[in-house]
């Protein structure tokens, strides 16, 4: 008995579950549920599909080299049983998966450095580009000295963080300075 | 190798067939239009074409025929004999020459036409010229009718001869008509030939093929003999003739011993020696047949001293001959006579091959090695002396390897066991653990081990590898270092806080106002007045409303609230006299006031929207594109007066409203048939 992977999305298929598809050059396919099963069947590409494990890869989202997935390997050459190699083994596989899981939180962490910065200059922005449609000339000019605080901060955010590029912004037509 | 095979020749058409044929192609193949306005060189190429066509195809089919039949020098003289016998070599050489010559009389007369063609001055002149020019050809070759005929029952006999390959290995029955030939070659052979109790059953010559020592025999029957002279032979003994001439082949002489044939023993040997020069330098048997009905033993002395002189080189018999006795009833003998004919005949053959000068060629290919001992020595195999010596020393390194059992082999073992208690009558019943006792472990208290398979969604068999602890080790090496590196950067964990509470009431304010203008413009509140500002009148709650919104305090507010209420009440005060000018002047005013007075920074919308209400085209004047109202008066009743017969008949005008047929009833109603949705 072995757990095998989804073809399409890289999921675990445990035994009795999912399909297997065998086509005719003999390559095997396996599929953990119907829903992976279809989407092979309209040729869509794991890939391309953002939720399967392929893609994620791909996009860089998850660890794809590390010394702790090299452990694990399919391989075809049989060791001869031995009850002291396996439960040593079984010892290190729980090892092994509070490693993997203390480098992929780490990984995450790496991946998500700055996205909070860029997220809070945004809003800045945002808040920087869009006042007027809250506030009336006139209220404006009282609270001048936030909005001067707020554009510093930008300046200095921009800076830091080099210009990030949202949806292009349409400058508004200066019909108050006429 | 040359095949004698006649079956190809192709068949021979009668005289009017060969002139239908060859002008019906003419016909289909040339161009059959031609008109007297054409070109004169165009009309004379047209005909020309038709002559030159039809003694093309005159030459080719002739040409066919004389190709087809064999030409009697090419021949083996066997053949060549053979057809002489049968059809008369020169009524057969007279019928291909004929034809040969129709042949060449064909090609001059198209030559000649073509040359009066060349002059032809008119269509009319071709025309006549081609019909004279084809007409000759076809009277020509009507006159070959009586050899077309014979040629046509030539090849339909000549592809039924039997295929006789006149240099294979060949046995040949020879005899009175009625001895037992036919019986002998049915006997021999599968070739089925007709046997009758009458003289002259086989009227000509026949193949058959028997195997002896793997290889293929010829065996031929031909017809019975008699015994006169070479010229009063008929065509039915003039064939066995042929054959026994040019054929090198054993040739067996049969003599019916019973003279039941209905001639004596005494015709039989006459016949013998006066075809004698036929038998000359080939193996010869004399076969003695019937001897079910009349045992050689009770044939008369003098009569069996008769057959005896056949072998008999002082008595004018060939030397080197058997006499062989058989009986093809009782079938005693048969295969004697079967076993010397093809050895004599064999022996013969080596013996003229051996004889022969190519020989020397072959010979020297031929070879038979025969590997000799070339001393005393024994030579046996070789076994290194350490491995002799390892063996010697240690008998036991054999048996050790001996006991550790492959799985095969164990399972082999296993069946043995099993057979034994069958035999024992215990039904052996299979049981893992059975087999795992023949586990080869390193603790044998191991061997019933549940071995697990599945981890935490993970296959342990992916991770046993022997050097796990070493690698996990060096792992755990690295991982140390990457935390200590983590540990020295200082955490880094310098994310940047939230915004500050005034910024985030902003932001939701500002995402409130968005979401709110997004939903009005779903609703299609563009923000753009459908009435313009002067006519529905000043909201005034609503403008308070928005400006506390936006953030304008309570002072500023009544002052705006003021300086608009003036200046609508201005505005309506301005409008009542409806005169446009004065209404233009008036807002120009209002305008110029209002910049004064309104807040700085960004106009409020009002401001806006004011100068865009004002913007409206001026309504059509009456007499407009005429020099003035009562022209345009004229116009018009000038326009009408043209409509009014129409109108009064009741026609159709480019004015009327119409409403089109879109899809007219007769076009789409109904079954579809072929053609397009649009026509029926
Ligand atoms: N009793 C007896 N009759 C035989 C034997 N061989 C042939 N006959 C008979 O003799 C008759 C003639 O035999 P065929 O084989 O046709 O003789 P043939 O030599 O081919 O005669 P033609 O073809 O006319 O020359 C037949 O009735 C046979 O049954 C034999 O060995 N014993
Ligand atoms: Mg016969
Ligand atoms: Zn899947």
């Amino acid at each position: 008995m072995r757990l095998e992977k989804c073809y399409f999305c890289g999921g675990t298929v445990y035994p009795g579950h999912g399909i297997m598809f065998v086509r005719n050059d003999s390559k095997i396919f396996r599929f953990c549920r119907s829903k992976c099963h279809t989407h092979f069947k309209m040729k869509h590409n794991p890939r391309k599909t953002k939720w399967t494990k392929a893609f994620r890869k791909l996009a860089g989202k998850e660890m794809t080299v590390d010394k702790t997935f090299d452990f694990e390997k399919k391989r075809n050459r049989p060791v001869k049983y031995d009850r002291d190699l396996v439960s040593a083994t079984i010892k290190v596989m729980k090892r092994l998966d509070v490693i993997r899981e203390r480098r992929k939180r780490a990984f995450y962490k790496n991946r998500m450095q700055g996205v909070r910065a860029r997220e809070k200059m945004m809003q800045l922005k945002e808040i920087d580009q869009h006042i007027d449609i809250i506030r009336a000339p006139s209220a404006l000019l009282k609270m001048k000295a936030k909005i001067l605080e707020n554009k510093n901060k930008i300046q200095s955010m921009e800076t830091e963080l080099g210009p990030l590029n949202p949806k292009p912004i349409k400058k508004s037509k200066p019909t108050a300075s006429e | 190798m040359v095949l004698y095979n006649f079956k190809s020749i192709q068949v021979v058409p009668g005289s009017r067939d060969f002139v239908d044929v060859v002008l019906s192609k003419t016909q289909r193949k040339t161009p059959t239009e031609v008109h007297k306005q054409y070109h004169i060189s165009r009309i004379r190429s047209f005909y020309m074409r038709k002559v030159k066509f039809t003694q093309q195809s005159y030459h080719d089919k002739l040409s066919q025929i004389i190709q087809d039949f064999p030409l009697l020098d090419d021949i083996h003289p066997f053949y060549a004999d053979l057809v002489n016998v049968l059809y008369d070599k020169d009524h057969y050489k007279l019928a291909l020459g004929q034809l040969n010559t129709a042949r060449n009389l064909i090609d001059n007369i198209a030559k000649d036409y073509l040359r009066l063609l060349k002059y032809g001055d008119s269509l009319y002149r071709c025309k006549q010229l081609k019909r004279a020019a084809l007409g000759r050809m076809c009277t020509l070759m009507l006159k070959q009718n009586s050899s077309l005929a014979y040629l046509e029952q030539v090849r339909q006999h000549l592809a039924r001869l039997p295929s006789i390959d006149p240099n294979t290995r060949t046995l040949l029955m020879c005899g009175y008509p009625n001895v037992g030939k036919s019986s002998f070659m049915n006997k021999m052979t599968r070739a089925n030939v007709d046997v009758q109790p009458y003289a002259f059953t086989t009227k000509s010559l026949f193949v058959g093929h028997t195997d002896y020592k793997y290889n293929i025999w010829q065996v031929i029957d031909t017809p019975g003999i008699l015994d006169h002279p070479l010229e009063e032979r008929n065509t039915i003994e003039m064939q066995s003739i042929t054959a026994l001439a040019h054929l090198h082949a054993a040739v067996l002489f049969l003599i019916d011993i019973s003279e039941r044939c209905g001639y004596t023993i005494k015709q039989q040997v006459d016949l013998f020696f006066s075809i004698k020069a036929l038998f000359l330098n080939k193996p010869l048997i004399v076969v003695i047949n019937k001897i079910d009905v009349r045992r050689p033993e009770d044939v008369p002395a003098d009569d069996w001293a008769l057959i005896q002189s056949l072998t008999d080189p002082a008595k004018g018999g060939v030397g080197g001959t058997q006499i062989l006795p058989m009986s093809t009833l009782t079938e005693e003998g048969v295969s004697k006579v079967k076993d010397v004919a093809c050895t004599t005949l064999l022996a013969d053959r080596i013996e003229k091959k051996m004889a022969s000068s190519k020989i020397s060629k072959d010979l020297h290919r031929l070879r038979t090695a025969q590997p000799k001992p070339r001393d005393e020595k024994v030579r046996s195999v070789f076994i290194p002396e350490s491995v002799a010596n390892a063996r010697l020393a240690d008998p036991d390194t054999l048996n050790k390897n001996k006991v550790t059992l492959t799985p095969g082999q164990m399972e082999v073992l296993q069946e043995e066991q099993d057979d034994l208690e069958y035999q024992k009558g215990i039904i052996p019943i299979f049981d893992i653990n059975l087999w795992k006792r023949k586990y080869l472990l390193k603790d044998d208290s191991w061997k019933f081990d549940i071995i697990p398979e599945i981890m935490d969604g993970r296959n342990i068999s992916d991770f046993i590898d022997p050097d796990i602890l070493e690698r996990l080790d060096e792992l755990e090496r690295e991982e140390e270092a990457l935390i200590e590196e983590l540990r020295a950067n200082g955490g880094d964990a310098s994310d940047e806080s939230d915004l500050d509470d005034e910024n985030q009431e902003l932001l939701d304010e500002i995402h409130a106002r968005k979401s709110e203008i997004k939903m009005d413009r779903l609703l299609g509140k563009t923000g753009r007045p459908k009435l313009t500002r002067q006519h529905k009148g000043l909201d005034k709650d609503h403008m308070e409303r928005t400006l506390t919104r936006m953030g304008v305090e309570e002072e500023e507010l009544g002052d705006i609230m003021d300086d608009v209420a003036d200046k609508s009440r201005d505005r309506s005060k301005s409008r009542r006299p409806s005169e446009r000018s004065l209404s233009r002047h008036g807002r120009k005013r209002d305008r110029s006031e209002s910049r004064g007075v309104s807040v700085e920074g960004r106009g409020l919308s009002l401001n806006r929207s004011q100068s865009r209400g004002s913007s409206k085209t001026p309504a059509p004047v009456d007499g407009e594109g005429y020099r003035d109202l009562p022209q345009k008066e004229e116009a018009v009743m000038l326009g009408k007066e043209g409509m009014r017969k129409r109108n009064k008949l009741g026609y159709k005008g480019e004015g009327d409203h119409h409403i089109p047929n879109l899809m007219p009833k007769h076009l789409f109603a109904g079954k579809r048939g072929a053609g397009k949705t649009g026509r029926r």
